[in-house]
């Protein structure tokens, strides 16, 4: 497609709608006060941050993956009650609006849950080829690292990044469907 | 470690339904992937069923400790006959409704992600006949309900959600005083490995068990047992749930999820709870009674039931209470009288054996045949919009194959021979006559409720029967099909195919082939009632093996083998330390699961 066809493409409706879509945003921000705004620009990236932290170390200290996405489920959720459901998809993933007006991303957290699925099942099912049992786990322990000294590759890790994806999926699959009715 | 076959069924359902998933930008992929995975299911099913059963030197049992933790720290999966058994008379089932599905699911239904759950509810009833561990049984309880939540609330109209609110209601109560009940054994006997808690049940002195609390535990878990199964006090969701699911739906909860609440009840109380030592008699002299009354209760009230309804989907959904009925009256036969023997195959046994051989046979015949009924019935709605007997009446003359096999399943209801049924019921009646031999109290209420029972099971099959397939076409038979099925189409007539309606009134996608499949699958299952029936031993054998495997304790508590952590243990093994650890880290497995799952 070429740029000129974009160009007349966006003049026509997709003014009309961008127009729609920040009259939306605008009715949000009058919700919402700056206090609240800064306060969530500041805490999502630590939220973020925290969760991941609980995501790697939850082998074998408190965290996991079912908490460390609960925790990132808690941030977006912060995103979508602030600035709206329309900011996430389209200033930040960059997502047009599906037909219907349903919520585009949604499709997304489904893929999101289907592959974490996949990925849990699968770091499950990898030890069968070595005539191990189901979801029998390894650890392998690097020493001599630079900067980091010893470091543990732990096989479980895999499983939960598994969870972590499903559980993100599937709570934001939620959050999405039932935020977009 | 050999003996991956234990957990194939469940790793070749978790990957179908893992794979469906991924597959939904293409239906037609989706659909191709649900069936292999069906036909992948019953060969690994028939795999398991050849390693365990048919070993060479008898049936043996098999265990696989997940994730390479032993007994009773980590999750054991135990395949023994009766685990095997039950595997066998899912997967029929499983095959058939998922070659159903794919022709009547349509465009909606598979964006709603039907097949993948369908795949998930096939996963948690194979993990909850493998699993040896009662904290994971309810995981898989869970994962089969949650999956079968959204099945039954599948066409989300008004009706359907009323139907489901109330299932998914009662089920959650339900999960919730399992949990509590479970959650009480383990303070109670200290461990949740079913072969742990036999042995520890068995001599509960050397322990330090107090057995007391476990038989109020033991009823709360027969009353959560007893929902799933849908017998009498909790009968009340299974027929507005049964009509509101999608007929393949219908026939997997009819025929496998139900079983699996009878099939939790003689793991629990025959292999676990059967070895107790109770302060002078057994456990099963007090739930025994209990379990008699239930069954006698669903048989009255279901036979009535089914024989006042006035549609197909209604009849079989109460005629499915009175055959829960009809499978559990010998087990609490045989509870109520422990002492009792019997012989069997040449051989004395106790007559819990011969309960268990009656209960599992009839199973295996309400297994296959209310399926078929519930997708004969499907097919009928497919084609013509509604199951009202008002609206229907000389089938029979449009659609003799349909009309046959709905025949075949209704007198496996019955009980004639040379159909499965009539073993099925012979047994239930035999373990009743001998209980009433070995004096069981009020023998002559429960042989006479049977009586009753069995006479309306002919009343209302011979009802539907009449109403549905015999007299003269409707109006609305003469409208939607109004040749024979099959000479339409070879006749080259372009308009005569069948112009019907969906279930929820509006003009429906169903194709002639989506019905000539439908039609094929329940003539299979109504052969396949013939011929077991025909070779009737074999399924007798399989089942009495299976009985003794269930009445077996320290035989199971042998092949398990659980580890004693008042013993010195020995850290060889790859589960090493044995820490607190242990179940975190195994709980963590089944959590991922269940969290899979929302």
């Amino acid at each position: 497609m070429s740029d000129d066809a974009v160009a007349g493409d966006r003049s026509a409706a997709a003014d009309r709608e961008a127009a729609t879509e920040r009259a939306v945003r605008e009715s949000y921000d009058r919700h919402t006060t700056v206090i609240a705004r800064t306060v969530v620009r500041v805490v999502v990236p630590i939220i973020l941050v925290t969760a991941v932290g609980l995501l790697l170390q939850g082998h074998n200290r408190p965290g996991g993956g079912f908490i460390g996405a609960v925790l990132t489920a808690t941030a977006f959720v912060l995103v979508y009650v602030i600035f709206g459901m329309e900011y996430l998809q389209d200033d930040f993933l960059g997502l047009r609006a599906a037909d219907g007006g349903s919520h585009a991303a949604v499709e997304y957290y489904r893929w999101l849950f289907a592959a974490g699925l996949a990925l849990a099942a699968g770091s499950g099912m990898a030890p069968l080829i070595a005539g191990l049992p189901f979801l029998t786990q390894a650890v392998l322990f690097l020493h001599h690292i630079p900067l980091y000294g010893e470091f543990e590759l732990a096989s479980a890790f895999a499983f939960d990044l598994g969870v972590y994806l499903t559980v993100v999926g599937g709570l934001l699959t939620v959050l999405g469907e039932v935020g977009s009715e | 470690m050999t003996g991956q076959i234990v957990i194939a069924p469940m790793l070749v359902a978790l990957s179908t339904a893992i794979l469906a998933l991924l597959a939904r930008f293409d239906g037609r992929v989706e659909k191709a992937v649900s069936l292999v995975g069906a036909g992948g299911y019953a060969v690994a099913v028939a795999a398991l069923f050849d390693a365990v059963v048919l070993a060479p030197g008898g049936p043996t049992t098999l265990t696989y400790g997940v994730s390479d933790w032993q007994a009773p720290f980590g999750i054991v999966l135990v395949a023994d006959a009766l685990s095997a058994f039950m595997l066998a008379l899912a997967a029929p089932v499983v095959v058939a409704a998922a070659v159903y599905s794919v022709v009547s699911v349509d465009e909606r239904g598979q964006r709603l992600s039907y097949h993948p759950l369908f795949h998930f509810m096939v996963l948690g009833v194979s993990g909850a006949f493998l699993t040896g561990d009662v904290f994971n049984l309810f995981v898989w309880f869970e994962v089969m309900l949650m999956s079968s939540y959204v099945l039954v609330l599948f066409y989300s109209g008004r009706e359907h959600t009323r139907a489901a609110l109330g299932y998914v209601v009662l089920n959650l109560l339900a999960s919730a005083l399992m949990l509590v009940a479970i959650g009480g054994l383990y303070a109670t006997t200290g461990t949740l490995n079913m072969a742990d808690m036999a042995r520890r049940l068995a001599d509960p002195a050397a322990y330090g068990v107090a057995v007391a609390p476990t038989l109020g535990l033991g009823a709360l878990l027969l009353s959560v047992f007893a929902v799933k199964a849908g017998t009498v006090p909790f009968h009340f969701w299974v027929p507005s749930a049964y009509r509101a699911a999608p007929a393949p739906v219908t026939a997997v909860l009819a025929g496998v999820v139900k079983k699996v609440g009878v099939y939790a009840v003689i793991r629990l109380f025959f292999t676990v709870f059967g070895g107790a030592a109770y302060a002078s008699t057994s456990t099963f002299a007090y739930v025994g009674p209990v379990l008699m009354l239930l069954a006698g209760a669903s048989i009255i009230l279901g036979g009535v039931g089914a024989a006042g309804r006035e549609d197909v989907d209604g009849l079989l959904a109460f005629s499915s209470i009175g055959q829960v009925g009809f499978i559990v009256l010998p087990l609490g036969a045989a509870m109520t009288v422990p002492a009792a023997t019997t012989t069997l195959a040449g051989a004395e046994t106790m007559l819990a054996v011969l309960g268990v051989t009656a209960a599992l046979v009839y199973s295996l015949t309400h297994a296959l045949a209310k399926p078929l009924l519930f997708l004969a019935s499907g097919t009928i709605r497919s084609a013509l919009g509604t199951t009202d007997f008002a609206q229907l009446g000389g089938l029979a003359r449009r659609t003799p194959l349909l009309a046959g096999g709905f025949l075949l399943g209704s007198l496996a209801l019955v009980g004639v021979p040379p159909i499965l049924g009539f073993f099925g019921k012979l047994l239930v009646f035999r373990t009743v006559a001998e209980g009433i031999a070995a004096g069981m109290p009020a023998g002559a209420l429960a042989a006479a409720t049977m009586l009753v029972g069995a006479i309306l099971t002919i009343a209302y099959v011979t009802r539907g029967w009449n109403q549905v397939f015999w007299g003269e076409p409707t109006e609305r038979v003469q409208q939607l099909i109004p040749v024979r099925w099959g000479r339409s189409r070879f006749a080259g007539d372009g308009d005569a195919g069948s112009s019907s309606i969906a279930p929820d009134g509006g003009p429906s996608t169903v194709t002639d082939r989506a019905l000539v499949v439908q039609v094929a699958v329940v003539v299979a299952l109504a052969l396949g009632l013939v011929g077991l029936g025909v070779g009737a031993e074999v399924v007798v054998d399989a089942a009495t093996d299976a009985a003794h495997a269930a009445t077996g304790t320290d035989a199971y508590v042998e092949a398990v083998a659980p580890v004693d952590p008042g013993a010195e243990y020995s850290p060889s093994h790859a589960a090493g330390a044995a820490n607190a650890s242990d179940g975190s880290h195994s709980l963590d497995a089944s959590a991922a699961v269940d969290g899979g799952e929302r």
